[in-house]
């Protein structure tokens, strides 16, 4: 209840602000964009000089600052585009739309920062980390094929368990606990080819950002962090094509106007090489293959001044195949559709109606023996959201979220010698709701504080409730009764107040120090016992047996810019403790259980970190430095035990992506017009693995044994690993008529060839082996154990 | 061009592999009890060890002095085993225990009193063993003969069972060879219940895949004319499934691109339990009584011929 009291005090408090405001004010609003492309800016910075004070725009590229009468010079910014100021006089709300145009060619190459030049150290935002296209593309790739994920590992905080694993883990969170989002729909399984791509196609994306801390009351859902990634509109002047041809893919993309300035769409689309990983994986592979391939559309309209519409669709799939009968596929679907509602020039809206849908399947057999199984997960979704400007010093958001959840675990064909048997777990549906709202508020000119409140309801909708008896912990739960849900009717409701806060103190024009704290809840598991998430992952939701997970951060950060804005640096230190975190059984069962809850174990984690940023801006070099130290524990009862086989209360352990050291380096250099360099290099410290102590032989097997029950006992080698690639731009001359830009890029993935462990494994051997003396061995496996070079050609017209 | 990337590709995502040594843990050296008894058996074998250094390649010691009986809890009888130096034996006249009874295992030793609780299951006969023809396929590079055998689950859910093979007289034994059946499928959650086994179940493992010298991931024919295969059911207690489900687990470990869909090393259940409920004492190990149905073929020339003719 106390909670609940805080939020009524928050409200109170907005409602004094609103007061404050009935003296003569208006407001100037407007969007910022790109001139050669109508791309909306987001994150430009909009400056009034007489208050010293700004904003930034949306990710609309929509801006509204709220002052008293009068007569304000402004100006506006964002890195790589020249900056414009504008005198205006303000006696009415009023509408000023601005278009940017890049530098010239030469200083644009050297640019690889977007958003506002000293953002970094004037927002109140902290932890959060982004990424703009054009830096992702510059850097050095895997297979030359360039990748949102993997570029978002390079930065602090993040990191993954190796090559090939999916997803990344946030701030010694696990894979499951980060919201990824492309245009505002969850994508569930963000990875092709098991995790070597990722499943957006970088001619699509415009914008990237993480949130790893001082997450804002508009996100939820997930513990960690929220990846926030946002499409391209498509040209609004002129048609463009964007291809390129892969080691890995083929890509292409065509965008432009469909009315001058007023509509345009983006279709873009990027699939393998038919069988090309097959036959790399294994030469046994005739009939079958291994393809992926994925197709991005937009469009928007401009209705009005005040009205502009998007649609955005995703549709991607992996297909595994082994022959007719035997095979795997995955993939998301997400669908958009989006209206930009200006209510008045100080009170944007947003209206977004999106729905999601991740499927896997996966079969072999024949047609007298079979098995077929096909999971998924189905989302619809409704999110309101309102933007007031209220006073130079105060701006409020606020909004709503409504999902409605369908999951199939399990839809299961068994056919037996011409027998068929249906195994249906049946749909679970499940609603989560929230409304938040957040006010930015300045005091003076140093301090802002940013403060908000989420909260968030979860219910079941029918189904079915199992309930399961006590018994030692980390042993399965015996049944004790199955109760059926009327259909529809809700069950097992619980809410959550998230309260949102973060602050920053200007020290001087280029350093600050911010803090932050945030709570946050999630309802949706993602149930794995192996070491890395596959497209296999259930997701599942709470219910009375699996409580919602919680977790709570603060975070404390200093951040300087030097030499102008030429060198961002920053430090931060984070603290993040959680709840309810979901473990298993050894031995569980997870494939098509239906009595999966009597295997999931709950325990407590924490994880605390220091990461250091540099970065330079400017210059023929660019690039950055981070470096975080980071620790990241879990203690589950019945895991981990050591002697106390009575109780068997669980001693911390650190979780399979703990890393005490992550150090990551991205360098840009420009040798001339033609041609520029990039590198990456990484280390990481060696995962936790458990090792066996004994050996015993029961039945002819030997089997591993571990004392205690000990979990993740062990580090594997460190990692560390160094890539480097070329592009040579504008291969052919450039037509006067119709400007061809195209690239080369060679690059050479994991130069020296380092052997980086994957995984580190115990096992009797594959041999048929006799009745005594049986051989046990340890390997250490590396997913990619050598160089990898790589050309790709990409072309623009 | 098309070429190279397949190189490429091929030398890399051959995922390699090092034999390395890492310096473990002092062992645990606890008690194992291997206590799998089969009814159709005069001789019944119970095996004390203890566990030992995982790189201990020696064959565990047995350990002496143990005092161990089986006591039938529905018909009361007592079994009492005796060392010799082959294991802790109980010798019968015929059979052991019955179908349909309940069993305690009892074992003191080293101060400690275990106990375990199993069921001796009904099984079902196998129908019939048969021989098949296949054309050349991705596993293997000629025509070639396999075995499968039919069998139907027992009507009722949860029956379970452990499908042992023997070509030519030699058990597959390797953990990849393990065969299990929870009714006629594959687990608890999953009810195929009352049918012919699945064919996975029926076929997969029985026949042996022993890859070739000559070429990396092709394999001989798993029969020749000539060549045998016997097939046995054991009926197991469903918890036995669960033990043998995850000594699959954590012993077939084929390394390479299978380990990105590695469960991470853990202990296997057991069913052995010590009495003392204050006693930190770890013991591993199963108790099972199982019943048995076997059936056998050998594959003669004559049908070879007839097959290879169809």
């Amino acid at each position: 209840m106390k909670a609940q009291n805080k939020l009524v005090l928050t409200f109170s408090l907005f409602l004094s602000i609103v007061r404050l405001t009935a003296q003569e004010q208006v407001t100037i609003g407007g969007y910022v964009r790109d001139e050669s492309n109508g791309e909306a800016l987001i994150g430009a910075t909009v400056y009034v000089n007489e208050i010293s004070n700004g904003t930034i725009t949306n990710v609309y590229g929509y801006y509204a600052i709220t002052l008293p009468k009068g007569e304000y010079s402004i100006s506006y910014r964002y890195v790589g585009y020249e900056a414009k100021s504008h005198t205006v006089e303000l006696q009415s709300n009023s509408q000023f739309d601005v278009e940017l145009s890049m530098m010239s060619e030469q200083l644009e190459a050297v640019v690889i920062a977007s958003k506002a030049e000293d953002a970094n150290v004037s927002t109140t935002e902290m932890s959060t980390v982004s990424l703009d296209i054009q830096s992702i593309k510059s850097m050095p790739a895997f297979a030359g094929e360039v990748d949102v994920i993997k570029s978002i590992q390079m930065l602090p905080g993040v990191t993954s368990v190796g090559e090939g694993a999916p997803g990344f883990n946030v701030r010694g969170g696990t894979v499951g606990q980060n919201l990824v989002l492309l245009d505002e729909a969850p994508v569930y399984q963000s990875s092709h080819m098991f995790g070597f791509f990722s499943v957006f196609n970088p001619d699509a994306v415009k914008d990237v950002k993480l949130y790893k801390g001082g997450i804002p009351a508009k996100y939820g859902g997930r513990l960690s962090s929220v990846l926030d990634i946002r499409m391209k509109e498509g040209n609004n002047k002129r048609y463009e094509v964007n291809g390129g041809i892969g080691t890995v893919f083929s890509r292409l993309s065509v965008e432009g106007p469909l009315k001058k300035d007023k509509a345009s769409f983006i279709l873009a689309a990027r699939r393998s090489y038919a069988d090309v990983f097959a036959k790399a994986l294994t030469d046994m592979l005739e009939d079958g293959g291994l393809y992926f391939y994925d197709l991005t559309a937009k469009v928007n309209l401009n209705i009005n001044e005040k009205n502009r519409v998007f649609a955005s669709g995703y549709w991607g799939r992996d297909v595994f195949d082994f022959g007719e009968t035997t095979g795997f596929d995955w993939g998301n679907r997400t669908a958009t559709l989006r209206w930009n509602n200006l209510i008045s020039q100080n009170l944007f809206s947003n209206y977004s109606l999106y729905y999601s849908l991740y499927d896997y399947g996966f079969s072999f057999g024949d047609s007298r023996d079979s098995f077929d199984w096909k999971s998924s997960i189905e989302t619809f979704n409704f999110k309101p959201e309102y933007a007031w400007s209220i006073n130079p010093t105060n701006e409020l958001t606020f909004g709503g979220e409504a999902i409605l959840y369908g999951f199939k675990p399990a839809v299961a064909e068994v056919i037996n010698g011409g027998v068929t048997t249906e195994i249906d777990l049946g749909e679970k549906r499940a609603l989560e709701s929230s409304v938040y709202a957040s006010n930015s508020q300045d005091f003076g000119s140093k301090l802002s504080v940013e403060y908000g409140m989420r909260w968030s309801q979860f219910m079941r909708l029918g189904g079915f409730r199992y309930h399961y008896g006590d018994t030692v912990a980390g042993i399965e739960k015996p049944l004790i009764a199955i109760q059926k849900v009327v259909d529809g009717k809700a069950s097992d409701y619980t809410n959550n107040l998230e309260p949102r806060f973060s602050a920053k103190y200007q020290l001087s024009t280029n350093s600050s120090v911010k803090a932050s704290y945030n709570r946050t809840i999630q309802y949706l598991h993602q149930i794995s016992n192996i070491n890395v998430s596959t497209p296999t992952d259930i997701w599942y939701p709470s219910n009375n047996n699996v409580l919602p997970q919680k977790g709570q951060q603060v975070a404390l950060g200093y951040f300087k810019n030097i030499d102008g804005n030429a060198w961002e640096a920053s430090l931060e230190g984070y603290y993040k403790w959680t709840s309810n975190q979901v473990d298993y059984i050894d031995g569980a069962d997870l494939f098509v259980n239906e009595y999966l809850d009597a295997q999931l174990l709950s325990g407590i984690g924490r994880s605390y970190g220091l990461e250091f940023y540099l970065r330079k801006n400017t210059g023929r070099l660019t690039g950055w430095v981070s470096y975080t130290l980071g620790k990241s524990e879990i203690k589950v009862d019945g895991i981990n035990y050591g002697s106390d086989l009575v109780n068997r209360t669980g001693k911390w352990y650190a979780t399979s992506f703990d890393q005490r050291h992550n150090l990551k380096v991205a360098a840009f250099y420009d040798l001339s017009d033609k041609y520029s360099l990039s590198t990456n290099f990484s280390f990481m410290s060696g995962t936790p693995a458990t090792f066996p102590t004994d050996r015993m032989t029961v039945n002819g097997y030997v089997i591993p044994y571990i004392k205690g029950g000990s979990r993740n006992n062990f580090r594997a080698p460190d990692y560390h690993r160094l890539d480097l690639s070329v592009t040579i731009k504008q291969l052919g001359k450039p037509n006067k008529k119709k400007s061809i830009n195209d690239q080369l890029v060679v690059s050479v993935y994991n130069v020296y060839a380092r052997e980086n462990p994957f995984s580190i494994y115990f096992s009797q051997g594959t041999e048929r082996q006799g009745a005594t003396n049986v051989e046990t061995t340890a390997k250490q496996m590396s997913m990619l154990g050598t160089l990898i070079p790589a050309i790709s050609y990409n072309f623009k017209f | 061009m098309k070429k190279f990337i397949h190189l490429t590709l091929l030398v890399c995502l051959m995922a390699c592999e090092s034999t390395i040594y890492p310096e473990l843990d002092a062992p645990a050296e606890i008690i194992v009890v291997d206590a799998w008894l089969k009814h159709d058996q005069p001789d019944q074998f119970i095996y004390i060890t203890r566990s030992q250094g995982y790189f201990d390649q020696t064959e565990p010691e047995m350990v002496s002095g143990a005092v161990v009986t089986i006591k039938d809890l529905t018909s009361s009888k007592q079994y009492i085993f005796l060392e010799s130096e082959k294991g802790y034996v109980f010798s019968s006249e015929s059979v052991f225990g019955e179908i349909g009874h309940d069993y305690l295992l009892t074992v003191q030793v080293a101060g400690e009193l275990f106990e375990s609780r199993t069921h001796l299951g009904e099984v079902p006969p196998v129908d019939s063993v048969v021989f098949s023809y296949n054309p050349e396929d991705y596993n293997i590079l000629s025509e070639y003969f396999s075995a499968e055998f039919y069998a139907q689950d027992l009507v009722g859910a949860g029956d379970t069972y452990w499908i042992k093979a023997w070509k030519n007289g030699v058990l597959l034994n390797k953990p990849s060879e393990i065969n299990i059946a929870y009714d006629a499928g594959f687990g608890a959650g999953q009810e195929v219940d009352g049918v012919v086994f699945h064919k996975t179940i029926r076929k997969d493992y029985i026949n042996p895949l022993v890859e070739r010298e000559d070429r990396a991931n092709y394999y001989l024919p798993p029969y020749d004319i000539g060549d045998s295969v016997y097939v046995e059911i054991h009926s197991i207690d469903p918890a036995a499934y669960d033990y043998l489900s995850a000594v699959k687990t954590q012993t077939d470990r084929p390394g390479g691109f299978s380990e990105l869909f590695a469960v991470p090393l853990a202990n296997v259940s057991t069913n052995i339990y010590t009495t003392n409920p204050n006693s930190n004492t770890a013991v591993a190990g199963f108790f099972n009584v199982s019943a048995v149905a076997g059936g056998g073929k050998r594959l003669t020339a004559e049908e070879a011929n007839q097959l290879s003719n169809q």
